[in-house]
């Protein structure tokens, strides 16, 4: 058997069809085994955004009990406002560099990790580890290792005749030392998201690809890296979804700054509501602002992937 | 290919069901026995709750405080629940729009207009009024974050000041005079100066710079005393675009961006570490910081002056208050005993002796009381007669966070040697004056 | 040419090193005693451990030497006395308890309910199923900030209402707006398309009804994905502070998070007491990932699929 064949593109996944008698019956079975989940994801996740939308369109300040409706003025307040579109772009730019790195360094290091050497559950602990760390710890580590004065990175640089950079006291470096923080952060959860894609990779296909001659990187680039689309389509838009809403990691570290140029949009919506403006019509208006990013980035996601994941079927 | 057959099961029915119905009953009875969770909000008229952030030694002081009253009052319960302080006014505005509101809170000072709007808080004017409460022993600068447009609510729960905290052994090393209390800021920005050494790594002083109210309130200390105003006396307009802030921008300025005297943080954490490290000559701080400071030697002196301005040595406060919620009219007369109780002269005493703490009442500071201070915390003292040098507070208007977002981008900006202190003064002053502009 | 598989040892406890298949044509002789991975991941782990020794470290130090900017990473004194007296500083008994039951319940409510949703969406067709899984993953892109005082609402009206210990100030309102998360549905429902449908079938066809199926059929294949559902959501409700911040209102029902920012004051904070409350708080997740590692490898080959 060559290992070509037996992969297909997304077949049929569902068992029967919804409008026939027994579709009525598996549409009903279908509501019954969603409905728990259901009710506890639209009680506590739903109706709280839908009261956020209304919100959005009042001028409530989250101190007063009386707030009035003012249609779409946040709205317009948003598109005319720079920081806004600064904290977007912020958003963007961090998100296009920390997905990809952060999938490119949990493949590497899950592909790495999927044998069996010794100490293999030494590596894989560490892994998890990194996301069991509290978000304060791992902003203070960073913190310091990327000290213009004091950190380590700078050092190294010095021994490698780079310049000194002043990192998170510089308006164009200070991103990226989050972007490095972060990626730190989440890649333990990349790895374990490919580890278990990788258990689930029959040897068998590998063996044969082995026998047809294929090389290393040939088998993984036309067996593994397919294989693992469903892993790689599921970790984008995970991390893409918490890319777009960074908030922990710059309010432990920055604080938006330096002049704000690690504002993300979550931050700035903070900032609105909690700290500055104390305008949590304009916060929420922001809120759905990203929303509808989100929504529509996922979607592409999901669009493009379909063209490229494989399920077994 | 055939059709795959599988092996049974490896869970096996009986066992993981039993397992699950175990972990069903855990959790019913989770829930169920949570009835000791439910707080103070129930329970009776004289039975109330607090959220503080007091940790360590204050947290300690606190709760014997608490329980020696509740000793001396029997019937009424005090539970304090800790909220870290910079969470507190997201918790208390959650409770409030739940209808769940505390009794008494601990809120930052520089909340408190936006405070002030919080549905359920108690006005204090009349209660502070009461000759026992005394209230002019507070000290102004407290009495005054403690005033919004005239309505008194809350009662002072901490102070502090900004001086100067300086390494000794330092000093000695570069052969200084140690800062006397008649000194100037450009005796400061010498001093930093001759302080520096790059070869060790070593910094005259510091700044923080996330540009949040911690960059502010450092540079508006130096702005009033070069004799400048943050805002016109009706709030209406900027003031700091002056002389009095070039000369104290500038005065910044020049450690940061032409000497290198001074260690810029952007993110507020390492400065003080740094200081205990004996890599940093002086620091602009306050009380607070002392105990932080167990391996060096510092001395403690008040801030310097600009000379030829009517500025003096003033310097800037921080105070935070109790804030009363209403919770029914019983529960407000417990809540307002015993934060009156709490804040007598007897109580701040003991507090303040036992955390170095500044103690928040003017008669309590005697030179007795102060040499038992400096006994515990070296040097605290100086913090304690500083505060005579508060003369002002920072304006109490709803948008002074704004006005701080647009004050603290140009400092930072001006420190990053990003702009010019005029230019940077100006574009400020404009922001600020828009944002005073929009609020009518 | 024939594959030769050597002996597979399934046991990753006491792991055997360097069993792999032997073709002669493709593989290069090694020339290193062991696997040429570990100069890979050696240094890689170093980086990822290294705030871990940070936090150890300070742990065990004095104050003195803990208020040290850069952080030296070689106390010359060590106080294991940091351990005990966190403990004793505030009743982190009660909290480990109370964080111990929210994750274990909402472990185990996640992956009954996340499951059942999760096949449904992967295997059924019903109407609204596209329109309804949409909406999950909406609630996945509005931030905490903006939700959480609608959700402390209805957390209130909830618990006013309906079940006493799921409102406001007990752990209940720590489990239930958790019992079921988008992420885990998504997550279960990728994993599950990618199962071949051909047991399910089979097994249809035997006569089983979908319960059956899912519970003899598909979850027995997942143990890789529900273990590591089960870790990470068990990481997500340990960890979880803001939400436990904001609902809960007493000691007495605060959990780990809770119990650590108790060191963290507003302008001075006691590292040593909280890196080693850090420390130990980590613990029980390590365990937890320890556990979970076991199914990754023991499910697929209790269901005699050729694995690795």
């Amino acid at each position: 058997m060559t290992a070509s064949v037996a992969l297909r593109r997304s077949g049929r996944q569902g068992l029967s069809n919804p409008r026939g008698r027994r579709g009525r019956v598996e549409s009903l079975t279908g509501w019954a085994f969603v409905t728990p989940a259901t009710v506890i994801i639209g009680l506590f996740g739903a109706a709280p955004i839908i009261w956020s939308l209304v919100l959005s369109f009042t001028n409530d300040n989250g101190l007063t009990s009386g707030s009035a409706f003012i249609g779409v003025r946040n709205y317009k307040a948003l598109a005319h406002d720079p920081v806004v579109s600064q904290a977007i772009e912020h958003t963007v730019v961090y998100t296009a560099l920390f997905v990809p790195g952060t999938m490119l360094v949990g493949l590497f290091l899950a592909v790495a990790m999927n044998r069996k050497i010794r100490f293999m559950w030494f590596y894989r602990t560490a892994a998890y580890a990194t996301m069991a760390i509290s978000t304060i710890s791992e902003a203070l580590v960073f913190i310091w290792l990327f000290d213009p004065s004091f950190g380590i990175v700078n050092y190294i640089f010095s021994l490698l005749h780079i310049p000194q950079q002043a990192f998170l006291n510089s308006p164009g470096e200070a991103l990226y030392v989050i972007v490095v923080m972060t990626i730190w952060g989440w890649s333990g959860f990349a790895v374990v998201i490919y580890l278990a894609a990788l258990q689930g990779i029959p040897q068998d296909l590998v063996e044969a690809a082995a026998i047809d001659g294929a090389g290393r990187w040939e088998t993984f680039r036309r067996i593994t890296l397919p294989l693992l689309s469903p892993a790689s389509l599921f970790l984008a838009v995970w991390l893409t979804i918490n890319a777009l809403q960074l908030f922990d990691e710059v309010y432990l570290s920055t604080r938006g700054g330096p002049l704000g140029a690690t504002t993300v949009l979550v931050y700035y919506l903070f900032e609105q509501a909690f700290q500055t403006n104390f305008n949590f019509g304009y916060a929420s208006a922001i809120a759905y602002l990203l929303f509808i990013v989100i929504l529509v980035v996922t979607a592409i996601q999901f669009r493009v992937g379909r063209r490229f994941t494989y399920y077994r079927s | 290919m055939g059709t795959y057959r599988l092996r049974q099961s490896p869970f096996g029915a009986p066992p993981a069901r039993r397992l699950l119905c175990a972990l069903a009953v855990i959790g019913v009875s989770a829930l169920a026995a949570c009835g000791s969770g439910s707080g103070a909000t129930s329970g009776g008229s004289k039975s109330i709750q607090i959220w503080e952030g007091w940790t360590g030694a204050e947290a300690k002081a606190f709760a014997h405080l608490v329980a020696e009253y509740q000793a001396t009052h029997p019937g009424v319960k005090v539970s304090s629940l800790f909220v870290n302080n910079d969470y507190t006014l997201q918790k208390v505005q959650t409770a409030v729009a739940g209808g769940n509101p505390p009794d008494i809170a601990y809120l930052y000072g520089s909340w408190a207009p936006n405070v002030a709007k919080l549905s359920g808080v108690v006005t204090l004017t009349n209660v502070v009024k009461r000759p026992s409460v005394n209230w002019n022993d507070f000290w102004v600068g407290e009495r005054d974050v403690a005033t919004v447009n005239g309505r008194v609510i809350g009662v002072p729960a901490l102070v502090d000041n900004l001086a100067v905290v300086y390494n000794k052994a330092l000093f000695a090393k570069a052969h200084l005079p140690l800062p006397g209390p008649n000194w100037t800021w450009p005796q400061f920005v010498a001093d930093a100066r001759k302080l520096t050494n790059p070869a060790i790594k070593q910094f005259g002083t510091a700044y923080v710079t996330p540009g949040s109210e911690d960059t502010v309130w450092h540079w508006e200390a130096l702005l009033w005393a070069a004799g400048g105003q943050i805002l016109n006396s009706s709030n209406t307009k900027a003031a700091f675009d002056s002389r009095a802030g070039l000369a104290s921008l500038n005065t910044l300025r020049t450690m940061a961006v032409t000497d290198h005297s001074m260690y810029l943080d952007p993110t507020d954490s390492a400065y003080a570490n740094l200081f205990n490290s004996g890599k940093i000559g002086m620091l602009v701080t306050g009380p607070w910081d002392l105990s932080g400071f167990p391996n060096v030697h510092y001395g403690v002196q008040i801030m310097p002056s600009f000379p030829g301005t009517n500025g003096g040595h003033q310097t800037i406060s921080g105070p935070d208050n109790w804030v009363v919620f209403n919770n029914g009219a019983s529960r407000v007369k417990t809540a307002e005993d015993f934060i009156l109780w709490l804040t007598a002269p007897a109580q701040v005493k003991y507090f303040s002796l036992k955390t170095g703490d500044l103690p928040i009442r003017q008669s309590v500071g005697t030179t007795g009381f102060n040499a038992q201070m400096d006994a515990a915390l070296p040097d605290v003292s100086t913090f304690t007669t500083n505060l005579g040098n508060v003369r002002q507070a920072r304006p109490q208007i709803a948008t002074y966070p704004q006005i701080s977002q647009a004050i603290g981008t140009m400092v930072v900006s001006v420190l990053l040697g990003k702009s010019q202190p005029g230019p940077a003064l100006a574009a400020a002053a404009a922001k600020v004056n828009q944002i005073l502009a929009g609020s009518g | 040419m024939t594959v030769v598989p050597e002996a597979r040892e399934m046991s990753t406890a006491g792991a055997v090193s360097g069993v792999r298949a032997r073709t002669t044509m493709v593989r290069p002789r090694r020339r290193l005693p062991f696997s040429p991975w570990h100069l890979v991941l050696i240094p890689a782990t170093i980086v990822l451990l290294f705030p871990f020794v940070w936090l150890i470290v300070t742990s065990i130090e004095t104050p003195a030497e803990a208020l040290r900017f850069p952080p030296d990473l070689t106390p010359h004194v060590i106080r294991l006395q940091n351990y005990p007296d966190a403990l004793a500083a505030a009743p982190f008994g009660r909290f480990f308890l109370n964080s111990a039951v929210v994750a274990v319940t909402t472990v185990i409510c996640n992956l009954v309910l996340c499951a059942a949703a999760g096949y449904a969406f992967a295997r059924f067709r019903f109407l609204g199923r596209t329109a309804l899984f949409i909406v999950m993953m909406a609630t996945l892109m509005v931030p905490f900030q903006v939700t959480m005082i609608p959700q402390f609402i209805i957390t209130k009206w909830l618990g006013v209402h309906l079940l006493a210990g799921a409102g406001i100030g007990h752990i209940g309102a720590l489990i239930v707006p958790n019992a079921a998360t988008a992420f885990g549905v998504f997550f279960l429902r990728q994993f599950f398309r990618t199962l071949p449908i051909e047991y399910e079938e089979a097994a249809l066809v035997d006569g089983a009804n979908r319960l059956a199926v899912l519970w003899r059929v598909v979850l027995p294949l997942s143990a890789p994905a529900l273990a590591t559902l089960a870790a990470l959501t068990f990481l997500d409700s340990w960890n979880n502070f803001l939400w436990p911040l904001i609902a809960i209102n007493s000691t007495a029902a605060s959990t780990l998070p809770l119990g650590l920012a108790t060191f963290q004051g507003a302008h001075s904070t006691e590292w040593t007491l909280l890196m080693a409350g850090n420390v130990m708080s980590l613990a029980p997740m390590m365990v937890v990932f320890l556990i979970a590692q076991r199914y990754f490898v023991r499910s697929v080959a209790a269901t005699g699929l050729t694995g690795i």
